[in-house]
């Protein structure tokens, strides 16, 4: 943030030929990005808005209708089941994800042998395809062939049908989430780490610090940035998750997916399944100010023990 | 070195995510086709959207044919899979990248035709030497008229039959099973095979929770109770008529002569039958193919049970219909009214992968697997009723899932189930018929 501010000054001159050719340059080599966005995410998004107070059918034809899908949206059955999954859902993946991704992340920063292997086995999950990941998943938890069961009853407990069951099978994606993100994290998380300088660590070493001192009054504390980040980016993909609860849970043929039905599967049955895209529409602007609010309060709270120096 | 390496990846990166994007527009701009079909030299090409990847050879045979009786025009199917058709279709269907020729369900096109997607092709048909009513079935011709209106020329049907593992019968030392038997005698019959003692993991028969298609719809007609009403106003779940004809595969279930419902989300049935867990499976001629991939030449086809002294079966069959907004009416209708002739249904019917709608080009798909007694899904036609359905009916049958499944796992009774079902759905019915 203060890098920024001090570089923005020189631009407030009046341009020199030169640096007006260095920001065309740079006009170009940002363009491809830009325009993807406006493209892909600006434009949709300024459309779901507007779609959001519109009756769409399956057609996208659009009447609109001011505020009734967000009425309809508040006399939702589901709204708080949905809710509550969701909630559940980023309150349990995001700090068990970040616990372990930290636990990693300090492991691999260690001086062992083989920590580019390491980082690159934990690190294949986040490059696998979600539905690749998924059906796998979905192959361990099966109730008859699973290794989870045949683990579990070689323990000598009983196995059973953990994606059907309603009770057990959010628990099962959320393992899938957990498993998933720690590579990715953790992968910030060391790049955090190896940011830290090494001069802290050798005085704490020769005041007599233990291991676990150093990671908790130094380690911790430096790295709140990018523990900052990840916990921000964290949430707001536990918000989104859709993809590995609807290839996990069949939405025809499983009998726990209405109970296990977060706020983006609520708006993937509306505008995908049954054509109500102008409901559905409503469904993701209200997700839309959750996150935003979630992610301000988050923004704020930062004060209190994100660390820039 | 390792600054190369990075530099390297870096711009591998750069160029695989360019290329993505550049692809994607691509795919966009290229996807359309009917506008760039130039018909300033009397050339026209039409496209043709399809989504079974195991027909599109003989598609593309069908549209050869017709370029050869009518040199300026040419045919291009467009593929999407199941997955992604109707949403492909969904979000194309009011622009002018929409395919001419689109393959049509019964399931859609009440909502495409109300939507205004797709051409009325009554006056075309009837100005043609097509003769639809005489040529096709009746329920067929029914499924795609809308308000009067002809939609869709009937391309191919399916109906149901029992399909069984002869191995598995073998091994348990059972009597196949027969043409014509009654619901008690298919009953018994699968007590039989579990009193044999089957391997472990292996069922008489699943009972798809989720295919009412090819299992209690039927039974539910049969039995003279109903799921949907004429006008579509009100279900017909708690008709004690209509839970009578459901109970008996539900019983089934219950008594552990299928697989549980458990079972079957975690596997679902099809599987099972193809990998040799079932001995009988309830399935639409639809399927041979994929059957064949495992079981060719071990498996065997047999009528469905009758039921209250009735053989009803359900019907269901896909038509070609016409985009209203096609650049090439004439060209596009023409040949969608010549999918319904003879010659192209008899190129259909000699692929053997789906019967031709046609009347006169029915029996040709009975001799395309001689092993398998596919007769019996023509002779199911004059008793079929047509699937049921309306514009909300993959709304219907979420409702539908969340109690029968309950009463598939016995925490309901069916009676409990139906009637919870009935003020749901009638309330979603509703609110489809004030719009």
């Amino acid at each position: 943030m203060g890098e920024e501010k001090k570089m923005a000054k020189p631009v407030k001159k009046r341009a020199s030929t030169r640096q007006k050719k260095d920001w065309a340059a740079g006009y170009v080599f940002i363009a491809p990005v830009t325009i993807g966005l406006v493209i892909f995410y600006v434009y949709p998004f300024i459309q779901n808005f507007w779609f959001s107070f519109n009756d769409v059918n399956k057609f996208n034809v659009a009447t609109f209708v001011g505020l009734a899908n967000f009425k309809q949206l508040f006399q939702e059955p589901d709204l708080l089941l949905a809710l509550k999954n969701t909630l559940i859902y980023a309150v349990v993946t995001v700090p068990i994800g970040l616990g372990l991704s930290l636990l990693v992340a300090a492991l691999l920063n260690a001086k062992i042998k083989g920590t580019s292997f390491y980082r690159t086995i934990y690190f294949l999950p986040s490059v696998t395809m979600s539905v690749a990941v998924a059906l796998v998943w979905k192959l361990i938890f099966h109730s008859e062939h699973g290794i989870f069961n045949a683990v579990i009853e070689a323990l000598g407990g009983s196995g059973k049908s953990w994606l059907t069951t309603p009770s057990t099978a959010l628990g099962c994606v959320m393992i899938v989430a957990i498993w998933g993100s720690v590579g990715y994290n953790m992968i910030i998380l060391l790049a955090g780490m190896q940011g830290i300088s090494k001069s802290y660590y050798e005085a704490a070493a020769i005041d007599g610090a233990g291991p676990a001192t150093i990671f908790f009054k130094i380690t911790i504390p430096l790295l709140s940035p990018t523990i900052f980040f990840v916990i921000i980016t964290g949430m707001i993909g536990a918000f989104q998750v859709f993809d590995s609860i609807y290839m996990m849970i069949d939405p025809m043929t499983n009998p726990a997916f209405n109970e296990v039905k977060t706020m983006n599967v609520l708006f993937y049955q509306n505008a995908f399944m049954y054509g109500y895209k102008g409901y559905a529409a409503a469904i993701s602007i209200f997700m839309f100010a959750i996150i935003m609010i979630i992610t301000v309060i988050q923004m704020i709270g930062q004060k209190k023990w994100v660390n820039y120096d | 070195m390792r600054k190369n390496l990075r530099r390297l990846a870096v711009f591998g990166l750069t160029a695989a995510m360019g290329a993505a994007l550049l692809t994607g527009c691509g795919e966009k701009s290229g996807g359309g086709g009917s506008s760039d079909g130039g018909s300033k030299d009397g050339k026209v090409e039409l496209t043709m959207a399809v989504w079974d990847s195991d027909q599109e050879p003989v598609m593309n045979e069908m549209a050869a044919a017709y370029t050869k009786e009518h040199p300026n025009v040419t045919v291009k199917t467009q593929l999407t899979t199941w997955n992604e058709y109707w949403t492909k279709l969904e979000a194309s269907a009011m622009g002018n990248s929409s395919a001419d020729i689109i393959t049509m369900n019964v399931l859609h096109v009440e909502e495409y035709a109300d939507a205004g997607i797709l051409m009325d092709l009554t006056e075309a048909e009837k100005e043609s030497d097509l003769k639809a009513s005489e040529n096709f079935p009746a329920p067929l011709l029914n499924g795609y008229t809308v308000e009067g209106k002809l939609y869709g020329i009937p391309k191919d049907f399916d109906t149901n039959a029992i399909f069984y593992n002869k191995e598995i019968f073998d091994n348990a030392k059972v009597d196949y099973p027969k043409d014509g038997m009654t619901f008690e005698e298919f009953r018994k019959l699968c007590e039989e095979l579990d009193a044999a003692g089957l391997p472990e993991g292996v069922y008489p028969v699943p009972v798809n929770r989720n295919s009412g298609q090819t299992t209690y719809d039927a039974t539910i007609y049969a039995n003279d109770g109903y799921i949907l009403n004429e006008d579509n106003t009100e279900v017909g779940w708690d008709d004690p008529k209509t839970i009578a004809g459901i109970q008996p595969w539900l019983d089934l279930v219950l008594d552990g002569l299928s697989p549980s419902l458990e079972q079957m989300a975690n596997t679902d049935p099809d599987s099972m039958f193809q990998g040799g867990q079932a001995a009988m499976y309830l399935s639409g001629n639809y399927m041979i193919p994929s059957y064949n991939k495992t079981l060719e030449g071990k498996y065997g086809i047999v009528s469905r049970p009758t039921f209250n002294g009735k053989n009803t079966d359900i019907i269901n069959g896909l038509a070609f219909s016409v985009s209203a907004f096609t650049e090439h009416p004439e060209e596009a209708v023409d040949f969608a009214l010549w999918l319904g002739s003879k010659e192209a249904q008899t190129i259909q019917a000699e692929a053997g992968v789906v019967i031709s709608a046609r009347n006169d080009c029915q029996d040709i798909y009975v001799g395309t697997h001689p092993d398998l007694n596919l007769q019996v899904f023509l002779d199911n036609v004059e008793n079929a009723e047509l699937l049921p359905h309306c514009k909300v009916t993959s709304e219907l049958a979420q409702v539908e899932k969340t109690y029968l499944e309950q009463a598939w796992m016995g925490e309901l009774t069916l009676e409990e189930a139906c009637k919870k079902i009935k003020p749901e759905a009638d309330a979603i019915l509703d609110k489809m018929n004030s719009k």
